[in-house]
């Protein structure tokens, strides 16, 4: 069993380094050549779902770890529900804060499978497309982060704040280049600065939802994720 | 009267991948207008949509995109006219309308993915190459309508008892935040012992197997085959260089011979599968229901 284990151990390292060593830079060049139309677009979104694998790899090796899984489950579901909730308010979402809070508390890995699902799950609500693996990793990504910071995120309020605003504007620009990919085919700046500004309002509303609903979360859900971690042994 | 929804998952993953990875990348105008049309038609026949409603949206964000392009990009050697010192050229106006048609494709086609691909086909084929993760996804997506039944039981409690119901705004939020907390801490005790649960059965132990309500047919063999040849067609003709088609900086003459039109035929017949199997099956129930 612990062999079995140790193997498929291998495994998941020799794939993800072959999709970061080999595929991702393949798809790019193969991208740029083939297709002569500039189909950047559809490129970027193969190395977005390519990236991701490697995540989801490392997820694979919780099998055994029922109370991890459910936990992430629950968080996921949680903040695609707060999601639902404040659709109304347009870029008022606590999704990034709370998968902020989550991977200060939980770690990296966590941080960015809260992430990811959260993108996931409720896109089951507002609808799939190919954004989805683009909100998949940039919600992942703030959660990897932010579990790496997990330390000083914890200690200091301010610094929490200001990685809220980042990491809020961290999405909205991430998105914008999706946006502008998918709208001319190739990447203009002067189209992506234009994007950006046009965006500017949510982007604002979102950097002060993520502060207003950090400042919120991070003490309540910290004491009950802090609690359950104890009671239940994760 | 949805025939393409008893399709096995799988061969219906592999029908969809197939199709909007030829709607990316091969941007020939025939082959786009193949995929616009084929996904259409697949939505309407399927009543897979509110069509005003579509229509509302579709039109404009097609508008959209075929402006975008010939305002920010200048190549292209026909000037039709100048903006701003800008030329707007006829090669950008067209792989603009191009584009237009490539988009609102795909998003169709993710549309009738979205209503065909339900959770459960979804995590049926994820289970097999990611258990864990499929498992968690599944656990996810059924705690969302949970929730949000548990928030309004929490809330109808709160109110019962007389607390927060003042019509004061920061009152409200105190109230809504209560709540919200309550929530977090029952979802996640919820969770934890929904794992206790199912590690008192066994799961992830070696040796069990995972139940599941679909069945790989013939007719899902022949389907994905079929597919998979047309696919192969497409991708041939396009390696051969029988579809080329340029739009900078001169729009390349589109010269039909007998290799590009068998590509785009197969292509055709591809985009239109789906609603030849809805029209098919609507035919049979239609005739066996007349001799009746």
């Amino acid at each position: 069993m612990n062999e079995n284990e140790n193997k498929r151990a291998d495994v998941r390292k020799i794939i993800s380094a072959v999709i970061c060593c080999i595929l991702v830079p393949a798809v790019i060049v193969c991208g740029a050549e083939l297709f002569k139309d500039k189909q950047y677009a559809w490129i970027s979104l193969c190395v977005t779902i390519l990236s991701c694998i490697p995540f989801a790899l490392t997820f694979e090796k919780r099998t055994a770890k029922t109370g991890e899984l459910a936990l992430m489950a629950s968080l996921a579901a949680l903040s695609a529900a707060g999601r639902i909730l404040f659709a109304p308010l347009p870029g008022f979402k606590p999704v990034t804060a709370f998968v902020i809070v989550s991977a200060m508390y939980l770690g990296p890995e966590s941080g960015f499978a809260v992430g990811a699902l959260s993108a996931v799950v409720s896109n089951f609500y507002f609808g799939q497309g190919p954004w989805t693996p683009f909100q998949m990793f940039a919600w992942g990504i703030i959660g990897f982060i932010a579990g790496l910071l997990s330390e000083p995120l914890k200690r200091s309020k301010v610094l929490m704040i200001i990685y809220g605003i980042i990491g809020g504007a961290a999405f909205s620009l991430i998105m914008d280049i999706w946006v502008v990919l998918w709208a001319d085919g190739e990447f203009n700046p002067g189209l992506y600065i234009t994007s950006m500004l046009s965006a500017l309002p949510f982007t604002i509303i979102y950097a002060v939802s993520n502060i207003v609903f950090l400042l919120i979360l991070s003490v309540t859900i910290g004491k009950i994720l802090t609690r359950i971690k104890k009671k239940y042994g994760v | 009267m949805k025939a393409f929804d008893e399709i096995d998952p799988v061969a219906a993953a592999v029908y969809f991948v197939s199709v909007m990875l030829v709607g990316m990348f091969i941007s020939a105008p025939m082959i786009q207008l193949f995929s616009l049309l084929g996904a259409a038609a697949f939505c309407l026949i399927g009543g897979r949509g509110e069509i005003k409603s579509d229509l509302g949206f579709y039109i404009p964000m097609f508008i959209m995109i075929a402006l975008i392009n010939p305002l920010f990009s200048h190549n292209g050697v026909t000037p039709l006219f100048f903006l701003n010192g800008n030329p707007v050229t006829l090669e950008a106006v067209i792989y603009g309308i191009v584009l237009a048609v490539m988009m609102t494709g795909i998003l169709l086609w993710c549309r009738n993915f979205t209503k065909v691909m339900t959770s459960d086909k979804l995590l049926y084929i994820m289970g097999r190459a990611v258990p864990a993760l499929s498992l968690t996804v599944s656990m996810a997506l059924r705690f969302v309508p949970m929730f949000k039944r548990q928030m309004k039981k929490v809330s109808a409690a709160q109110k019962g008892m007389g607390l927060y119901s003042s019509k004061s705004y920061t009152d409200r939020i105190r109230g809504a935040l209560r709540v919200f907390a309550a929530m977090v801490s029952w979802s996640l005790e919820n969770a934890m012992e929904t794992s206790c649960a199912m590690k008192a059965r066994g799961y992830g132990l070696k040796g069990r197997t995972n139940f599941a309500i679909f069945r790989f047919t013939l007719r899902d063999c022949i389907f994905t085959v079929t597919t998979l040849l047309l696919l192969a067609a497409v991708i041939g003709g396009y390696a051969l260089g029988y579809i080329d088609f340029y739009y900078y900086p001169r729009i390349s003459a589109a010269d039909i011979n007998a290799g590009s039109a068998a590509v785009y035929v197969s292509f055709a017949v591809m985009a239109f599968l789906p609603f030849m199997i809805e029209v098919k099956e609507a035919l049979k129930w239609k005739y066996f229901v007349s001799k009746i």
